[in-house]
């Protein structure tokens, strides 16, 4: 019946500038809390996501010294000393499954009337499979191909669309700095990988073509492979390393190449996503638990200023545990609807700012959960001085002088 | 015979300032029967309201005993005592001490909402309390928009909800005008006829003559009847 709510409600809405003060600490609170979460499940996700193209099983062996930065393998100067021959050396470890020298560059590419840069990799035909590239269309690159020196391609799914549009490009004669070469297949659409790098937009041909034709060098960039079993990885590691130390004549302090696996890429990574989000979650409990300790002041204060409503509920009958009861659900009415505008506007700038920054859109049911259980025990957190505080209000003041 | 609804039997009362305890009731004695209407007087500072809360349950005695409605209350529980507040006793302020944000009607509701459930026929009784207090039009006024006597209706109204046994007023007029006391003092009167129990304290004899009895109170103790 509304009138019973009117006379246990009708304090709190009484004071509404008041009200509305507590409850903005709230929203502030809560929203903060559900935007950094829903950014941690995000960051989370993309992480995942880029780990994909880049599988644990598989090892990538780069020339020069590497530094792994956010993520990212960067060769800080040019080493022509990885040869074709170390890939070829490679073979004779046993559980590598798929093995590919890399080489690559950018070029300019030319079909028709459309130009365009981009990255040429000169790979053999076991490289989509070690990184599993799907194809679209056509087919991939065969051994004799890669010996024979033949001057073939497969398009990136960007490459092919901003090169041919609708027209289909299989076994069309393509300009690679004024090479012609035939394009043999297209990749599926991949997208940005571990390494940030777009696997759309590239082209892959064989890698003596790369080398011999369009290059004009004797060196490769870098070494992929995968292999048979996981549990091997690491011991495969270690025979990779020696191999090389041994035929470039290098010890381990100054040698000339590094080896990194995806496990190195994650653990990078992951350490990076969780002290952010670790950071920003102290952050906003902090701001939820400002927001709750305003509760717990403006309670107190109204406590203080209706200590005569209390006398009299008291005098009328009024046990303690009502008036407890009372007070403790006014801060949890604050704190849930601080904490339901607050959800609001959490879910509503995360919807905003995850595809502002490039980060996949979740809808962050965990968020909301959290943020929303947080939020409950806050406010009977914040509760819980001011409502004791009420009961401990004696009515005799009633008839005091001058009350 | 008539029901004795209060007795008291050599209640004190010592209120302590720091360390200087200062003895407000000094051994009271009094009987109070089913019916009557008794008017409490004494200079401020006699102890008045200190016996009011005592007998209001608002507040305990050092030592004596107390039986209200038959039933020793001394040793109760402060739930219980609630409870006896809420059925049995109707208090009446001099300051009124209506709920400031509650309407007139919401404020004459508001003991009943300690009953458990407010029910249709509930609201309907506290318009017709409030209606043969002649306040009808004013139902949905705060107490600020009401004049003293209005507010002091109001109360009693409110007083008069729960059907108490015993009605307890404080200086119920000291903050009226002579017009509104007088007001005030003949629906006191109109109660007692139909056979409320109502004890007054006021250092007005005017006011005290519309009681049956009047006792005086003088450094804590009644002196003379
Ligand atoms: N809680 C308290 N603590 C200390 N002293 C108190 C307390 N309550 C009352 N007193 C003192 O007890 C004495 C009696 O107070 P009481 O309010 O009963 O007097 P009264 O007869 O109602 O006076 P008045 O006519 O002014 O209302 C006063 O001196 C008062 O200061
Ligand atoms: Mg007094």
């Amino acid at each position: 019946m509304f009138i019973k709510y009117r006379l246990l409600w009708g304090g709190l809405f009484h004071k509404k500038l008041r009200l509305l003060l507590s409850v903005i600490g709230i929203i502030i609170g809560v929203s903060s809390l559900l935007l950094m979460n829903s950014f941690g499940e995000s960051a989370k996700l993309k992480t995942l996501k880029e780990i994909e193209t880049f599988g644990p099983e598989v090892i990538m062996v780069v020339a020069g010294s590497v530094r792994v930065h956010g993520g990212r393998a960067i060769q800080t100067e040019i080493t022509t000393t990885l040869k074709p021959d170390d890939a070829e050396a490679l073979r004779k470890v046993k559980g590598i499954k798929y093995l590919s020298p890399v080489f690559n560059g950018d070029a300019i590419v030319r079909y028709l009337g459309n130009n365009l840069t981009t990255i040429i990799n000169g790979v053999n035909e076991e490289y989509i499979l070690i990184r599993k590239f799907p194809l679209a269309e056509g087919r991939n690159f065969l051994k004799d191909e890669i010996f024979g020196y033949k001057k073939v391609a497969i398009l990136g799914y960007k490459v092919k669309n901003q090169l041919f549009g609708n027209e289909d490009p299989m076994g069309k004669i393509i300009l690679i700095n004024k090479l012609p070469f035939r394009v043999i297949g297209v990749l599926a659409p991949i997208g940005i990988d571990a390494s940030n790098a777009d696997q759309d937009d590239q082209i892959l041909i064989p890698w003596s073509v790369a080398l011999s034709a369009l290059y004009n060098v004797d060196y490769i960039r870098s070494i992929y492979l995968s292999v048979e079993s996981l549990e091997e990885i690491s011991f495969i590691e270690k025979q990779i390393n020696e191999i090389l130390l041994k035929r470039h004549k290098v010890s381990e302090r100054n040698k000339d190449f590094q080896i990194i696996k995806a496990e190195d890429i994650l653990e990078v990574k992951t350490q990076t996503t969780k002290l952010f989000s670790s950071l920003v979650k102290s952050i906003s409990i902090l701001c939820l638990l400002v927001g709750a300790l305003g509760v717990t002041a403006i309670m107190t204060l109204s406590v203080n200023e209706r200590k005569k409503e209390i006398g009299i509920r008291k005098a009328l009958g009024a046990e303690d545990r009502d008036i407890l009861l009372q007070f403790l659900m006014e801060s949890i009415f604050i704190t849930l609807l601080g904490g339901i505008i607050g959800v609001l506007v959490g879910v509503a700038g995360s919807l905003i700012l995850l595809p502002l920054f490039n980060y996949p859109l979740v809808f962050p049911w965990s968020p909301i959960l959290i943020s929303s259980f947080l939020t409950i025990i806050f406010g009977i957190i914040a509760g819980i001085y001011p409502a004791y505080k009420a009961t401990k209000i004696d009515p005799i003041i009633l008839l005091r002088q001058g009350f | 015979m008539v029901k004795k609804l209060v007795i008291l039997k050599g209640i004190t009362k010592t209120y302590y300032t720091g360390r200087i305890a200062y003895q407000v009731l000094r051994g009271i004695d009094l009987e109070v029967e089913e019916g009557e209407f008794l008017a409490i007087m004494g200079v401020s500072g006699s102890g008045k309201s200190t016996l009011l809360n005592i007998i209001g349950l608002l507040d305990k005695p050092d030592y004596g005993t107390y039986i209200l409605d038959g039933q020793e209350v001394s040793k109760l529980s402060k739930k219980e005592l609630a409870y006896i507040r809420n059925r049995k006793i109707g208090f009446v302020f001099q300051a009124f001490h209506l709920v400031p944000w509650a309407t007139a009607l919401e404020n004459v509701l508001m003991p009943l909402l300690y009953r458990g459930n407010l029910k249709k026929e509930d609201e309907e009784r506290a318009l017709q309390f409030l209606t043969r207090l002649g306040l009808e039009k004013r139902i949905n006024a705060k107490p600020s928009e009401l004049s003293g006597g209005e507010q002091q209706r109001v109360a009693i109204a409110r007083a008069l909800i729960t059907k108490p046994k015993l009605l307890l007023a404080d200086e119920p007029t000291g903050n009226l005008d002579s017009k509104s006391s007088q007001e005030v003092m003949k629906i006191f009167k109109e109660l007692n006829k139909n056979g409320l129990t109502i004890i007054m304290v006021t250092h007005d004899p005017e006011i005290a003559k519309f009681a049956q009895r009047i006792k005086i109170i003088k450094d804590g103790i009644f002196v003379e009847e």
